[in-house]
């Protein structure tokens, strides 16, 4: 189903929240959306002088998202996408922009998505958690939403700052990006290529969601990693589990250790866990000592991180 | 640990995980063209019947006039960002990989490329997609400032991420229109990529009105291969079967894609479909060249490997397919238990009717007429703090009473 709102339901909208300031820090929500989701979002595109909304916004929602991006759908799903609302403004000169709104579950489920499509080592944009942007395109996530700004024509004028800014600062949620991120080291990071992954992580079903950061070790790429688990038990769970589907020999998993597997899919991984934590090491080729040490320290850092809830 | 020691194990444990699947698929992982190479493994022309089982490879059947021979199964390779799962596939004989230049911004263009470069160009198959930007995806028609050139500069920066000077199939994205299909400056854009190399084949997909646009890739004789949705439970499958019969016939290639068909039965993703079952139900059509499931585990790939050996529909896949009436999933049987404990006295059972009318029916406006002949308080089931309701059918009630009274806050007119 395909749901349009006139140009005079979001104006309304849009008068109402006027009078409301928007929230800016309000904590990641995980709770079921209110009746009437789309009046409240699309209360988040903002009237922009010398600028007509071209086409009234339109929604699309998990059944029907594929019209609207075809197969590109199904990554969105799986970061728990909720409810797209899409409009086009357009100004005296026929420069087109496009505001794309896509509303996920919660923060970390946005970010995620937002960095399954931010290209490594992009430039950031300094507008909600943080963006980027290239000639006639610029993409930010705030909050639970995530925002793809088009332009067509006009392009020695670029606009879509102007908009990102003007429509970040009308929505909700945080502007810190997933507080687990900082716990990853400094050295060797590779930088803006963390990402956050939604479910199945490494290719394994019961691995869940995972934040993963490239490093560069003595010229090898080594990716590390962490995930949370709801309690230790689960997180044991995690270690059985990944222990027997690399052929590891079965042994009690205590309440922290250490173990090097040989991932079917992935080849050696290293794993660490501790209380609700697992952490790693993957694509690892044949490390010399020097550099072998060099990503120890960086284990021993992350679980230490971890382990605290701090960098 | 070596690459090639990590290889070795990926593919014991498929051998492992696969009853030996892989092990038989990568003696016959290799894409040519028919004319041009004996085939190793059984090739099914389009409308003959499936192959005796027990063959020496997995079935493959030729993608129409590019004479490729393709598996039955290959992968849409959109969901995956683990360059080792699409190894994995490939060394498993699903060596027909689809993707889009629009795939995750890119990056899914980009995570093949840090594969392909290093294999025998034919031993894969790599289709991508261009999206124009001048097509409106609301009404599936383009701007008449459209340019076929940008197809090509689309491209040119598929190939880069993709790390090749050329792709064996490229589709103009998500069509839904016939007079889109036909425009002349995107067929002149789609000839010179593929006179200039760019390209072996051009196709068109379709997800969307896929009736209409099969059979204007057949009227425009320029097509090679149309890749559209096509399951089981689409309400117009019958209709799409038939246009892809026509395809075929006119010698075009077909692939059919959402074979998954939504994956659960039910909304709150608690009933999943069979997997396998789906998939061979739209190989059991002998138009269909090859599906492009995608998948994100190891678990997955191993379950469409023993697809890609045994593709034949059996009975147990017919009757897993019926569906478990829309049954226990969202047909609320008006026992009324629910009415006593609900402290905000909600008409229950009618509601959960409305959901129905909107999530299994997906006919909204029958939905909303039902929620407003009901005499409900503004926001339902916000003000408790524990719902004591517990449904005989084990429906979530309070959930499901909160994502359909939102359809009350919809202009009638808008609901389309």
């Amino acid at each position: 189903m395909t749901m349009t709102f006139t140009l005079s339901v979001l104006l309304l909208a849009v008068s109402t929240s006027a009078t409301k300031a928007p929230e800016t820090k309000a904590p990641a929500t995980t709770k079921p959306r209110a009746p009437g989701a789309s009046v409240v979002m699309s209360s988040w595109f903002p009237q922009v002088e010398g600028w007509k909304v071209s086409a009234a916004p339109t929604q699309y929602t998990p059944d029907n998202l594929f019209e609207y991006i075809d197969g590109g759908a199904d990554a969105f799903l799986q970061f728990d996408f909720e409810e797209l609302l899409t409009a086009s403004y357009v100004n005296a000169q026929r420069v087109e922009v496009t505001v794309d709104l896509y509303h996920h579950r919660d923060a970390a489920r946005a970010f995620g998505m937002y960095t399954q499509e931010r290209p490594a080592g992009s430039t950031p944009v300094p507008v909600g958690i943080e963006g980027y942007a290239g000639s006639d395109h610029l993409e930010f996530v705030a909050g639970p939403v995530y925002v793809k700004l088009a332009q067509a024509g006009g392009k020695e004028t670029p606009f879509l700052r102007m908009f990102a800014d003007n429509i970040a600062a009308r929505l909700p949620g945080t502007r810190e990006a997933p507080a687990v991120l900082k716990c990853f080291p400094d050295r060797g990071k590779r930088p803006r290529a963390e990402k956050l992954t939604a479910r199945d992580f490494l290719g394994h079903a019961f691995l869940h969601d995972a934040a993963v950061v490239p490093y560069q070790i003595d010229g090898a790429k080594v990716r590390l990693f962490a995930i949370e688990g709801k309690d230790e038990s689960d997180a044991r769970t995690m270690v059985q589990r990944y222990s027997a589907a690399a052929k590891s020999p079965a042994a009690p998993i205590e309440k922290a250790g250490s173990a090097a597997l040989k991932d079917p899919l992935n080849g050696e991984v290293m794993l660490r866990w501790d209380g609700r934590w697992l952490w790693g090491a993957v694509d690892q080729p044949t490390l010399r000592p020097q550099a072998l040490q060099a990503l120890q320290v960086l284990l021993d850092s992350l679980g230490k991180n971890l382990r605290s809830g701090r960098p | 640990m070596s690459k090639s020691k990590t290889k070795f194990e990926r593919r014991d444990f498929l051998k492992l995980g696969g009853a030996g699947l892989a092990a038989s698929a990568l003696s016959a992982g290799c894409a040519t063209v028919a004319a041009e190479r004996k085939p190793q493994a059984p090739v099914v022309q389009a409308s003959a019947p499936e192959p005796a089982a027990k063959t020496a490879g997995p079935p493959r059947r030729i993608l129409g006039r590019t004479g490729l021979e393709v598996p039955v199964v290959s992968m849409g390779v959109m969901n995956a960002d683990n360059p080792n799962l699409v190894r994995a596939a490939l060394d498993g004989g699903v060596f027909l990989l689809d993707t889009a230049h629009v795939y995750q911004d890119g990056r899914n263009e980009e995570m093949l490329g840090t594969i392909l470069p290093g294999r025998k160009r034919d031993s894969f198959v790599l289709c991508t997609k261009v999206l124009l930007s001048t097509l409106d995806r609301k009404t599936g028609l383009f701007a008449p400032e459209t340019r076929g050139e940008e197809i090509e500069e689309k491209l040119a920066i598929s190939l880069k991420r993709l790390g090749l000077d050329h792709v064996d199939i490229l589709y103009l994205h998500c069509q839904s229109q016939r007079e889109s299909v036909l425009l002349e400056p995107v067929l002149r854009g789609l000839e010179k990529v593929k006179k200039a190399g760019m390209t072996r084949f051009v196709g068109v997909s379709t997800h969307k009105n896929e009736p209409e646009v099969l059979r204007a890739a057949v009227e425009a004789k320029l097509y090679d291969v149309v890749l559209s949705s096509y399951n089981f439970r689409q309400d117009h499958h019958l209709e799409v079967q038939k246009a892809i019969g026509e395809a075929s016939a006119a010698g075009l290639g077909v692939v059919a894609m959402k074979t998954q068909a939504g994956v659960f039965w039910d909304k709150e993703k608690t009933n999943p479909i069979n997997m396998k079952s789906a998939l061979r139900w739209a190989l059991r059509d002998p138009n269909v060249h090859t599906a492009i499931p995608g998948f994100t585990t190891l678990e997955q790939l191993q379950s469409d490997l023993e697809v890609l050996h045994s593709p034949a529909l059996s009975p147990e896949d017919k009757l897993s397919l019926e569906e478990p009436q829309k049954v226990a999933g969202l047909y609320c049987q008006g026992c009324e238990q629910c009415l006593t404990p609900c402290a905000e006295h909600l008409p229950i059972p009618e509601l959960m009717r409305s959901y129905m009318y909107g999530h299994a029916y997906r006919n909204r406006e029958a939905a909303q007429s039902l929620l407003l002949a009901l005499d409900l308080p503004p926001s339902p089931c916000t003000d408790c703090l524990t719902c004591p309701v517990v449904c005989a059918k084990g429906f979530d009630v309070r959930e499901r009473i909160r994502d359909i009274v939102r359809l009350r806050d919809v202009p009638r007119k808008f609901i389309i």
